[in-house]
């Protein structure tokens, strides 16, 4: 491929070029001894794109994790960006950053459709099939000839009309997945995750595209530097854009528009361009801010943590007819049982109905309908026992005596 | 002849019944005579050593008052002890102060200072159990100085407990339906719940050995605190044990898709990431607990909670987007893998980027390379010319 001409001394030509209102950034440098150079884009499209590509590159950089979240890498990224909140807020920015490029481009082809009314170059139309279809028998050896483009060749126009296409999705669903209540107020909920799925495909695609379309196009095959410089260089226009550089020449290219009228057109088109911008940045407003406070964290569940259940009554004898058998042999048992278990130690045992009516050694010990006398409860309701039995445990003894102590 | 055998081990058997009983009765009367300068009897040496323990404390309603209003159960039944996995124990074993009668004199003010003195014996033969439940909730709360936080004699009576696991360390099956009723002894009102939900009305109606039961949650012994970030973070993992193992899940039809689908979702992904990313920070998006219910978890064709129904899933997602309208409910793709028949849009965009991306990328990639072949070969047919 040709050597570039140095750019410095072609400088001013190109300056006096534009100035002189010809068709965006296109003239013929006069300069007879330096190499021709041709600028190609204006800085303001050298500064867009470099926005572009920034914006790209870091929606690609912080959506792609997204879309595969489990994989390890993904996740290193993430983490790298500081958390998966901070990778979609920092996607989420980088995102108006293209939107709001996105309303700046349309503005400014809006200027230059209707108020310069240059040359649509970069609409498709059948000679860029034809085109690329005899690029690709080139290619193959079948054809003798590439094909002969003018200022944008097929494979520009298909990344430009590929970008607005996949911005127009990507925007779209963008929406919908980041305003997802207000999406569900029109369409059926299913079209949410119908667009995260768009999204990611598209995202996909314009990133792989951009790795093989772009990338070989102007970085591998040729490093077309045009979009950094602003200017091709006379061979490289031969090359690359025949039918413009013939155009140039031949003084088809430009259209010269006198003062008055575009003096004219621009009180028309500005007015309704700034609408236009307020009402597209409005937009931009309510697609970042809609559904900010739409959301808050999942309830809380408040619940009593130490709820015992009623705990369990401690032992009390069983209610029943107070008989032996029922109440008093058991109570017994428990209260006395220890020491008088048997005749020996004290000489009173009171482990079975005969043994306690029949008394100690000192005599009887319970008179059966005669509470008052019985020694036992003499004894008890003095006190004085070692161990004394609740009142109410003696109250039911007594009343078991009165009863005619019943031994079932 | 069977008759005076029987007749003499009872025989035999009064006579030391007796010797303890003169000697408690001697302590008792001490004690209450002299208070001062007692000298305690050591205990019958001649008996194995529990029945003199129990020849009073297996006397039924023994109890000793407390400073504090209460008393402490002296009872030992010896029947639930011999059945019980102590059986083989010597109470001494345990109680380490006591080795003759009267006892020393009880510290404790109330049953459950008793309690919190006594549980640390476990450790010696439950080492492994014991130092795990210091990491528990339990332990942090009672160093905390809530004395009513659980020890291990409060799910393990020592004195009745029953074997837990078979030899290999399996739980037992009747042990597991106890599980939800040691933990209700405390959290009564989560057992509640718990008994009416999916999971705990199988397992207490029909023994169902597939349900989970607290333990298989919150864990045992090092039981964590659920309140936690990492606790709610993980949660999706806790319920994914069960509910993706198909062998589990066949016999009731659960999809085992649960986890997958949810990981893909939103909501999921995020809680996948914060889980891997930074599990101690807290997030907004739902576990499985915050649509399902934590301890009340209702099936999902149940009229009034169940989930299959539309309205019961908007009541949840309304928790978080007070704003959602009916159709925002299909915004979540029920756990469902989008085919024809459900959510046939999320299906057929997917099957358009399948052929869509290979179509337009295919050629660019042909192009690409016919083209760079092409630049090889002129470039070297021009060189050549030259």
């Amino acid at each position: 491929m040709s050597k570039k001409s140095t750019p410095k001394p072609a400088a001013p030509a190109v300056k006096k070029g534009t100035a002189k209102g010809k068709a965006i950034g296109r003239t013929k440098a006069p300069a007879k001894k330096q190499p021709a150079v041709y600028a190609r884009f204006h800085w303001t499209q050298r500064i867009a794109h470099f926005l572009l590509l920034t914006s790209f590159s870091l929606l690609g950089l912080t959506g792609l994790p997204q879309k595969f979240p489990l994989a390890g890498w993904a996740q290193a990224m993430i983490r790298f960006f500081g958390g998966i909140e901070m990778t979609r807020s920092l996607h989420h920015v980088f995102a108006v950053v293209l939107m709001l490029l996105t309303i700046y481009h349309i503005i400014d082809i809006g200027s230059k459709i209707f108020v310069l009314r240059v040359p649509l170059t970069m609409l498709p139309v059948i000679k860029d099939v034809k085109d690329a279809w005899q690029a690709f028998l080139y290619n193959l050896g079948v054809a003798r000839t590439r094909p002969q483009m003018g200022r944008y060749t097929f494979e520009e126009k298909l990344e430009y009309w590929a970008l607005v296409w996949g911005t127009i999705i990507m925007g779209l669903t963008g929406f919908m997945m980041w305003n997802p209540i207000a999406t569900a107020r029109i369409l059926p909920g299913e079209a949410i995750p119908a667009a995260k799925a768009a999204h990611g495909g598209e995202a996909l695609l314009a990133v792989a595209a951009i790795f093989i379309w772009h990338m070989y196009s102007v970085h591998i095959r040729r490093f077309n530097k045009s979009m950094f410089t602003g200017r091709l260089s006379e061979e490289e226009m031969l090359h690359e854009h025949p039918l413009e550089l013939a155009d140039i020449k031949a003084g088809l290219a430009e259209r010269p528009v006198d003062s008055r009228t575009l003096r004219r057109r621009q009180r028309i088109y500005w007015p309704i361009a700034g609408l236009l911008t307020v009402a597209m940045l409005f937009g931009v407003y309510g697609f970042v801010g809609a559904e900010t406070t739409a959301t808050i964290a999942p309830p809380e569940t408040q619940i009593e943590i130490f709820v015992p259940q009623t705990p369990t009554p401690l032992p009390t004898p069983a209610p029943g007819p107070l008989t032996w058998e029922a109440a008093i042999g058991p109570l017994f048992q428990q209260q006395c049982g220890i020491c008088h278990a048997s005749r020996a130690p004290t000489g009173l045992s009171l482990t079975s109905y005969a043994e306690a009516l029949q008394g100690g050694s000192n005599g009887a010990v319970i008179l059966p309908g005669d509470s008052i006398n019985s020694l036992l409860v003499l004894v008890q309701a003095e006190g004085s026992h070692p161990a004394t039995l609740r009142s109410a445990d003696l109250e039911r003894v007594r009343d078991w005596i009165d009863a005619g102590a019943p031994e079932r | 002849m069977h008759a005076p055998g029987t007749h003499s081990s009872t025989r035999r058997l009064r006579i030391p019944i007796f010797v303890v009983g003169i000697a408690l009765l001697g302590t008792v009367l001490a004690i209450l005579t002299r208070p001062a300068g007692a000298s305690p009897s050591p205990l019958p040496a001649d008996l194995p050593q529990n029945e003199a323990c129990l020849t009073c404390h297996g006397r039924p309603g023994q109890q000793r008052p407390l400073p504090d209003g209460g008393a402490l159960v002296l009872t030992i039944d010896p029947a639930h002890y011999d059945d019980s996995v102590h059986s083989n124990l010597p109470c001494t074993d345990c109680h380490t102060t006591i080795s003759q009668f009267p006892h020393p004199e009880l510290t404790a003010r109330s049953a459950r200072e008793y309690t919190l003195e006594m549980y640390t014996v476990c450790q010696a033969c439950h080492a492994e159990q014991y130092d795990a439940t210091l990491d528990s909730v339990h332990q942090r709360a009672l160093a905390g100085g809530n004395t009513n936080a659980a020890v291990c004699t409060d799910c393990h009576n020592p004195h009745t407990q029953t074997p837990i696991t078979d030899r290999s360390g399996t739980l037992l099956p009747e042990a597991r339906l106890h599980i939800p009723q040691t933990c209700a002894r405390c959290h009564s009102t989560i057992y509640d719940q718990y008994a009416h939900s999916v999971h705990g009305a199988a397992l207490t109606g029909e023994g169902n050995p597939d349900v989970p039961t607290c333990m298989d949650c919150h864990g045992v012994h090092d039981i964590g605190d659920p309140t936690t970030n990492e606790f709610r973070l993980n949660s999706p993992l806790l319920c994914a044990g069960c509910h993706t193992d198909p062998e589990r899940m066949q016999p009731y039809g659960i999809s085992t898709q649960v986890l997958n689908t949810y990981v893909a979702d939103f909501h999921g992904t995020t809680v996948t990431l914060f889980e891997s990313t930074s599990p101690d920070q807290p997030t907004n998006k739902p576990v499985c607990y915050d649509c399902h219910g934590i301890h009340a978890i209702a099936p999902v064709d149940d009229p009034v909670n169940g989930l299959a129904m539309k309205e019961n899933i908007l009541i949840r997602c309304q928790q978080c987007h007070p704003d959602a309208s009916a159709n925002f409910p299909d915004a979540w793709m029920s756990h469902y893998i989008p085919d024809s028949q459900n959510y046939p849009l999320v299906y057929y965009v997917n099957l358009f980027y399948k052929f869509f991306i290979p179509g337009v990328l295919g050629p660019m990639i042909l192009f690409v390379i016919s083209d760079f072949v092409r630049r090889l070969i002129d470039r070297r047919k021009g060189a050549k010319r030259v």
